[in-house]
């Protein structure tokens, strides 16, 4: 039950999505991540990606144009 | 495992840290609306210069709007496919490409059969190694640059920097791309066939062709996300 | 003063504004406004939307801002487009369109309370944004259009060279994934 962070604040699509798809390989079951991001886009395509792998995934908005993207490998 | 993680998907997820929450937010709302007022003001300024500009700048913020609030993103139908085999918003951009197909085709075929010239045929054009390389080049471009012409243009808006920089460089490039026009079209472009669907199937043959190809490739594509992402779900 | 900040916030808050203005469209629903008003634009114009060509505009105008002359470039040599390059930046129909997007965007993202001024993190975004623009430019002169011009409005007006700039769209969208996951990550 480690807590992990990536930040992505910056960084254009699709590297958010890219960096988040590599650090939650890397894992365990049961961890979370929490991503910081600022593009408009990846609050969109991040979620929907965690969602179809079966993550758990919640979002929220931390400042104007800010989101932090909380997955929980669940397997 | 699976049974589990679906029914905890709805509770909230237990983290350790707070949330990196520092400051209230800004309601930004009143600048959204003087953005808006200003949108008024020049469409009607332009409007009443010429009629078509004020329609442009109205279409334009139009579309400006949609791309934003949808994420609508070019690049993306082309790009996630590739990098994590997410099929969404490319089969967003097929269902786009079917209903203006269908829309497209009977302003066409209504010009058609009235015996006027049909509107938009500068958009039907030559196929040559000229289409290969720019749409190789353009490609490339549009997924390392974040973004493609529209997508590049919404960006701007957004307040992305990079974005900024990238579509001043667009502009140059459109340039560089024009100076050497003249030596693509002589030796390639020239040589490059136009090709009117309708005129090799017929108008309804055309339609049901294109639609047919859509539907091959929506299928595919959804086909395409179970088979990268599907291993995972279960 | 203290009203008028009340109501914006209750305005943030309420149900109806929240989904028309917050939440985000879903792809759907986006593929299919922007197919209406393609729709619209080339019934009341004639002609389909593009992009990338009033780009090459731009660049002429910023090229005999700096003293050149295209004027005996092929690309330009035709009467319309002198007419278009002579007309000048203000009254160009395709420049306000480019410039109605950036803005109808800005409005979005304010409207939604999300709009920041995103800085370049890297010296690899300077790169990627670089050359990425430039090719994208230049391509986009070669296959007569960009993903709206060559790809949205050619498909849609039936046109074969729409298909095959598809094709190599997806086969350079490939390769500037790679590079991207090589260089630019």
């Amino acid at each position: 039950m480690a807590e992990f962070t990536l930040d992505c604040l910056g960084e254009a699509c699709p590297v958010p999505l890219m960096k988040t798809e590599k650090k939650m390989s890397e894992l365990a079951v049961g961890d979370v991540l929490i991503v910081s991001i600022d593009h408009s886009c990846a609050m969109k395509n991040i979620p929907e990606w965690a969602r179809k792998q079966g993550y758990n995934v919640e979002i929220e908005e931390v400042d104007d144009g800010e989101w932090e993207v909380v997955i929980e490998k669940t397997k | 495992m699976s049974e589990t993680s679906q029914v905890s998907s709805a509770s909230s997820i237990r983290r350790s840290s707070a949330s990196s929450r520092r400051k209230p937010k800004k309601n930004q709302i009143p600048y959204g609306i003087l953005v808006v007022l200003f949108m008024v003001v020049v469409g009607v300024v332009q409007a009443r210069r010429d009629p078509m500009l004020g329609f442009y700048w109205m279409m334009g913020c139009i579309f400006g709007f949609i791309l934003q609030k949808s994420r609508f993103c070019f690049t993306a139908s082309m790009r996630d496919p590739c990098i994590t085999g997410s099929t969404s918003v490319t089969r967003a951009v097929l269902t786009a490409f079917a209903i203006t197909t269908l829309m497209f085709t009977a302003i066409k075929y209504g010009y058609h059969s009235m015996g006027l010239p049909i509107p938009g045929m500068s958009y039907v054009t030559p196929i040559s190694f000229a289409t290969a390389v720019g749409g190789i080049l353009f490609g490339i471009g549009m997924v390392i640059a974040g973004g493609c012409a529209s997508g590049t243009l919404m960006r701007v808006g957004e307040g992305f920097i990079m974005q900024m920089l990238s579509l001043f460089f667009f502009v140059i490039g459109s340039l560089v791309g024009a100076a050497h026009f003249g030596w693509w079209k002589e030796k390639f472009i020239v040589h490059g066939p136009s090709v009117f669907l309708p005129d090799v199937f017929g108008w309804v043959g055309a339609v049901v062709v294109q639609l047919f190809i859509i539907a091959c490739l929506y299928k595919a594509a959804i086909l395409w996300e179970e088979k990268k992402m599907g291993g995972n779900e279960e | 003063m203290r009203a008028v900040k009340e109501f914006f916030d209750k305005l943030a808050k309420n149900e109806t504004y929240v989904k028309i203005f917050k939440t985000p469209f879903t792809y759907l629903t986006g593929a299919i406004l922007l197919s209406i008003f393609q729709v619209v634009t080339f019934g009341v114009t004639g002609e389909p939307w593009g992009v990338s060509g009033t780009f090459a505009n731009w660049g002429a105008w910023l090229y005999r801002l700096v003293g050149g002359n295209v004027d005996r470039w092929y690309y330009f040599s035709s009467a319309g487009a002198q007419a278009v390059l002579d007309r000048g930046f203000f009254n160009d129909p395709g420049t306000m369109r480019n410039l109605g997007i950036i803005f109808g965007a800005l409005a979005a993202t304010l409207l939604a309370s999300q709009f920041k001024i995103k800085k370049i993190k890297s010296k690899k975004q300077v790169v990627a944004a670089i050359l990425g623009g430039f090719i994208m430019g230049y391509g986009a002169r070669l296959a007569y259009g960009c993903n709206i011009g060559a790809l949205y409005s050619a498909i849609a007006s039936l046109s074969l060279s729409g298909w095959v700039f598809a094709l190599f769209l997806f086969i350079g969208a490939f390769f500037g994934s790679k590079l991207l996951s090589k260089f630019f990550m």
